[in-house]
């Protein structure tokens, strides 16, 4: 019912996630770190620099005439498509902002994006074209997603960006696609986003769970060198099944054994005693967890209780970074002390990183539209709007100027770095070769000191590897 | 063994609020005759309400026993605006009112708290987690024989035991529990002996919305926090728990609640492909209709004769 | 009572004003689809699915007084028959139609046989755990191969990657509907387009469940029905088999109730527990409210329920933003951290058990004689004879007094 919806949960932590990309194209990735990598020291070094003065040459560097370009004849009116967007351009957005754990998880998102989108504004991010961005709810309900997706064609909305949940984008994909409008950066990560052939008009912004698993699969076997035995915990809806598919598919190469499985169920309030229960009872090395949004603390906590029952087994915990919000951490106190995560955006809770002038100056911004109480899982929305607009600061500079189908082509020829991201990470696309928005994952490691406070740590560096 | 003997210990620790959500909607039952749909709803807008209290300082145990205070005025005032009026036209309107009645608490819930989940540093809550009503760290248990056996969870268990002989008490040796039962039994009857009918309905959804806030109470710190899908799941094994022992019997819904919470448990435990987490719902749902149909009266009910 | 106009039954006046409603209905059904934008037609298909729903709910519980708050498993048997039947083998949707509504009837009927001994309120329990248990079926492990588990269909395994009609612009892909040579929608690809195609779908559906619901109640087997919910002990006794009654009544009950579910596979494109709200608990309440206030026990109750249900909710979201909140009942809502819809109807029901516990269409059946009262024809007065009982019928319905 009213729940957190798997997919959902990634919000929480605002985690942006790389795709998994075809080996052969490590190549690439180290030109492109490289402009990206200077761009954000200096970023760090003067203090001075304004992210997005990055964001916009970055984009310039990539020849946009060249690369993928989407076909507008096969669209039901190719003239809309390719008709230049004047004046101002209006962004469809369809989030669950009512009707239970979903809304709660996720309202937050609409802030922050709203916030994005006014701060471009003032700052004229886009020169004279103005933004303008509603946001419609539907309650994470798929069937109401497509009366909210039409009734914002009806009112002459440019593109769609940031709608949340998989089976609300599934069901007004087929008529995005259709009729060439984008639907950019759709905020789950289903491995479904990743099909240009077919949905050309379709970018994911998160990662297909798949890239978060192998990264945990690769830290894993670096712990365990002999080979690893790894107890599986998940929330029972796609989320968590995408996730432990992954994960299983990986666990040979990896040396995993995996020695038990066990499931909560989305709608379950009941804390997972008993699948802790059953995992301590087999002793693994590991327990790879992917809980759902408040499911996580009391998995924690569960966990905290059983190794208290069984002080001569020390497992490591590899948690979804879904989770990973100071939040959710925060809430399950000691429990939550040791685990690993991975991140690849900056915790802006964290007062370490409150100086950082990307940081600052997004608090500062939430705090004067009145939204500084949601700053820390507004983030994601923030993300969001902010990669949007930047596809269209480079759609704007391309030679067909601002049209649908430049934006999509931008889009799908798009390098860029977040401002809220972790210093080398980079978000890029290129064509068919690299349908997800790739970009690299660090692993940490949260620790809790003796008064409560938590801290991230990096352990080894930015894994660029499934970046293509 | 040792694993047999810890989902027994984890089965009782779930049955125990389950006994107390059962126990609630036995004394409404047996006091006026309806079934409270909106009994875990009452149990959650408690729950919220101490939640709040934690907030403003105060320590859990005094919460808690206001937490019921503002259970009994729900339950109460319920009984009075909105079931008595009803109860005259007919069963079917009392249900829908229930129905309503939960539709709407819910929707307060949200309304007054939000849909996060409570404590929420986001939202600026001053508590970690949601109180414990006995000391919850990982190491508060014993450890007999490699079974692990939680000081929180012998507490609730010894909570609804002492709840339990309390209210067996209040029925058989007090003059109040005499009218209580005169009223379930005959309420015309008891009125003509000078009971005062009203006034005894009135409490019995009182005492039971009371006892539900405990329940709610006890799942939230149990869960460690409290939200709006908190007791839905909760209500059914009630009902199922209410359903196996006899509507009429609050021992019978004490021991239901603990059986059931045992048997899900078990089931779960032992039949991962059949019942895993999935079914475990299924599992009430058939303890549920089986007992409806072999024995509606339930294990330790009375039998209810029809006149035609 | 005293009534501004009184006109005889069978005659002019009184067809006029007949027919003027049905031409009313009539007209507002063909409306929608041509004039409005996408939006409100798919705020239409909403309020049709539901209103199908209500229309099925009420047929047991408002005719026949057998308490459900289980329906929306019914609603999710077709919705997951037209689901794994398009998704994974291919199937056309057309097919589910029947085929859901035939699945959904057996399984009525199961349900039917221990729900004959279990009676009010325990019966709502057992509806309750049915309701709550049929979401978890289709996550559970050991039926994944069918429902494709939590994650829903399609998925890696589908053969087609849509549970509804795969309209696109690909090659092999559906893109006009026609009829015998007949295009009435144009290109699918648009929205609008689309959108009016599965109104016209949802509304078809709705008429069929409504003029199956009209033929059950105005038959014999309707009557039985009025008789086993007014007192059923009766009702044995004077001959009405009770068990075959409330067999065929469950078993149509929720055979009809699948047909909207079909409806929402096809317009969403694909099927999973968490996606869909109207195949769980919360849905099967929601059917519930609808039909009571629009009026249990009448035909054109859960219509009028769900159209104003649907109508105040599409409303009341905007009012998340407090400044939509038109200005005098601001104070009501406007500290309200969610939209106030369900708040909103939750009062209404009680409101409405104290009031006008015939809902909408009892309150307009006790005013509406004020003003227009049709007066029946004399016994052995010459006329068109079957009129006659139509009308008188729908006169003792309409007069039918609360117990």
């Amino acid at each position: 019912m009213k729940r957190t919806r798997g997919l959902a949960a990634v919000i929480a932590a605002g985690a942006l996630l790389v795709a998994a990309c075809s080996d052969d194209k490590t190549t690439d990735s180290t030109t492109a770190p490289s402009t990206a990598d200077t761009a954000v020291e200096t970023t760090v070094a003067t203090g001075e620099t304004t992210v997005e003065t990055v964001a916009d040459t970055t984009p310039v560097t990539e020849p946009v005439a060249a690369g993928w370009v989407v076909d507008t004849d096969i669209c039901v009116d190719a003239d809309a498509a390719n008709a230049p967007i004047e004046g101002t351009v209006k962004i469809g957005s369809v989030m669950p902002l009512s009707g239970g754990a979903a809304a709660a998880a996720f309202a937050p998102v609409k802030d922050g994006y709203e916030a994005y989108i006014k701060y471009a504004n003032d700052q004229g991010l886009l020169g004279d074209v103005k933004l303008e961005v509603t946001i419609e709810d539907d309650q994470y309900n798929a069937e109401l997603t497509p009366g909210a997706v039409a009734k914002q064609i009806d009112a002459g909305v440019n593109i769609f960006s940031g709608i949340i949940g998989s089976p609300n984008n599934l069901a007004v994909r087929d008529t995005l696609n259709d009729n060439c409008i984008p639907q950019l950066a759709a905020l789950t990560g289903s491995p479904a986003w990743g099909d240009v052939a077919d949905y050309p008009w379709t970018t994911g912004q998160l990662v297909p769970y798949s890239v978060e698993s192998a990264v945990y699969a690769a830290q894993i076997a670096e712990l365990y060198p002999d080979g690893a035995k790894v107890a599986l915990f998940h929330v029972n809806n796609e989320f968590g099944q995408y996730y432990v598919d992954s994960f299983k598919d990986l666990a040979d190469e990896y040396g995993i054994e995996i020695v038990g499985e066990e499931t909560v169920e989305a709608t379950d309030s009941n804390p997972p005693t008993a699948q802790i229960t059953n995992i301590a009872a087999l002793k693994p090395d590991v327990i790879m967890a992917v809980p759902l949004g408040a499911q996580c603390i009391s998995f924690l906590n569960e966990v905290a209780n059983a190794k208290a029952a069984n002080p001569d087994w020390t497992p490591a915990t590899f948690l979804t970074n879904t989770c990973a919000s100071s939040l959710i951490l925060g809430a399950s106190g000691q429990a939550a002390n040791g685990l690993y995560t991975s991140s690849n955006l900056i915790d802006v809770v964290d007062p370490a990183n409150a100086a950082l002038p990307s940081v600052a100056e997004y608090l500062a911004y939430m705090d004067s539209v009145g939204k500084a109480s949601v700053a820390a899982t507004a983030t994601a929305g923030w993300t969001t709007a902010e990669i949007t607009v930047a596809v269209l600061i480079q759609a704007q500079a391309s030679p067909e100027g601002l049209t649908r189908a430049s934006i999509i082509n931008a889009a799908r020829n798009f390098t860029f770095t977040p401002s809220l991201g972790l210093p080398g990470v980079e978000f890029k696309m290129n064509g068919e070769d690299d349908p997800f928005l790739a970009e690299s994952l660090v692993v940490r490691q949260y620790a809790v000191a003796a008064d409560g406070s938590g801290t991230f740590t990096d352990i080894g560096k930015l894994i660029t590897d499934f970046e293509s | 063994m040792a694993l047999f003997f810890q989902r027994i210990v984890d089965g009782l620790s779930y049955g125990s609020v389950y006994a107390l959500i059962a126990l609630g909607l036995v004394i409404v039952y047996r006091g006026t005759g309806h079934l409270n749909f909106a009994q875990g709803e009452m149990a959650l807008f408690c729950a919220y309400f101490v939640y709040q209290f934690g907030e403003w300082g105060i320590p859990i145990w005094p919460a808690m026993f206001l937490g019921m205070g503002v259970g009994f005025v729900v339950g109460s005032a319920t009984e009075v605006t909105l079931i008595r009026p009803i109860a005259k036209r007919s069963p079917f309107a009392v249900f829908i009112v229930t129905i309503g009645l939960f539709t709407f608490l819910n929707w307060l819930d949200g309304a007054i708290w939000g849909n996060q989940q409570l404590p929420n540093s986001g939202v600026g809550s001053k508590q970690l987690k949601y109180p414990s009503l006995f000391p919850n760290d990982p190491q508060d248990q014993w450890l007999p024989f490699g079974v692990s056996i939680r000081y929180e969870r012998v507490g609730i268990l010894v909570l609804v035991l002492v709840l339990t002989g309390l209210l067996f008490l209040l029925f058989n040796k007090t003059k109040f529990g005499l009218s209580m039962r005169a009223v379930a039994s005959n309420s015309e009857s008891a009125k003509l002996t000078g009971i005062r009918t009203n006034r005894v309905l009135m409490m019995s959804w009182g005492l039971a919305a009371a006892i539900g806030a405990l329940g709610g109470v006890v799942q939230a710190g149990l869960n460690g926090n409290v939200n709006l899908g908190l007791m839905f799941t909760v209500f059914i094994y009630g009902s199922a728990a209410a359903t196996l022992g006899g509507f009429d019997s609050p021992g019978g819904a004490v021991i239901g609640g603990l059986m059931i919470g045992v048997i899900e448990n078990l089931a779960s435990g032992y039949l991962p492909k059949w019942v895993g987490q999935e079914m475990k719902l299924g599992v009430a749902f058939i303890v549920i209709l089986a007992v409806l149909l072999a024995k509606p009266s339930g294990l330790f009910g009375t039998a209810k004769v029809e006149r035609v | 009572m005293k009534s501004l106009v009184s006109i005889r039954e069978g005659g002019l006046a009184n067809w006029a004003l007949r027919l003027g409603a049905a031409a009313f209905v009539i007209g507002l059904v063909f409306w929608v689809p041509t004039s409005a934008g996408a939006g409100l037609i798919s705020t239409a298909i909403e309020a049709l699915t539901l209103m199908s729903a209500a229309m099925a709910l009420n047929l047991i519980l408002g005719y026949t007084g057998q308490i459900s708050i289980g329906h929306s498993a019914f609603l999710g048997i077709g919705a997951y028959t037209t689901g794994i039947m398009v998704s994974r083998w291919g199937l056309s949707p057309w097919i589910t139609f029947p085929a859901a509504f035939v699945i959904a009837f057996v399984v009525g009927v199961i349900v039917s046989f221990p729900a004959s001994r279990i009676k009010g309120v325990y019966l709502a329990l057992v509806t309750l755990a049915l309701g709550l248990v049929f979401p978890q079926l289709l996550t559970w492990k050991k039926l994944s191969w069918l429902t494709g588990g939590g994650a829903g269909l399609p998925n890696d395994d589908s053969q087609l990657q849509t549970t509804g009609f795969n309209i696109g612009r690909k090659s092999g892909q559906m893109q006009h509907f026609e009829i015998f040579g007949w295009d009435p929608f144009g290109d699918l690809r648009r929205p609008d387009n689309k959108a009016a195609f599965w109104y016209w779908i949802a509304a078809v559906v709705a008429v069929i469940v409504y003029l199956v619901c009209r033929g059950v109640v105005k038959s014999r087997v309707g009557r039985s029905m009025v008789a086993i919910r007014d007192n059923e002990t009766a009702a044995a006794v004077m001959g009405v088999n009770l068990v075959k009654t409330k067999a065929m009544v469950f078993g149509l009950s929720a055979g009809l109730c699948a047909l909207p579910g079909c409806v929402i596979a096809i317009k969403i494109g694909s099927v999973s527990p968490e996606g869909i709200a109207s195949l769980t608990v919360k849905g099967a309440i929601t059917f519930l409210i609808v039909m009571v206030i629009g009026g249990a026990g009448s035909l054109w109750g859960p219509v009028i329920g769900a159209a104003l249900y649907v109508f105040v909710t599409e409303k009341t979201g905007e009012w998340a933003n407090d400044d939509a909140i038109p200005a005098l009942i601001r104070p009501l809502f406007a500290w309200a951290k969610v939209p106030p819809g369900d708040g909103i109807f939750a009062i209404l029901l009680i409101l409405l058990m104290f009031v006008a516990p015939r809902g909408i269409v009892g309150v307009w059946n006790q005013y509406s004689s004020r003003i227009v009262r049709v007066l029946p024809r004399p016994a052995g007065a010459v006329g068109p004879a079957p009129m006659a009982v139509a009308v008188m019928s729908t006169v003792t319905d309409s007069e039918r007094e609360p117990e």
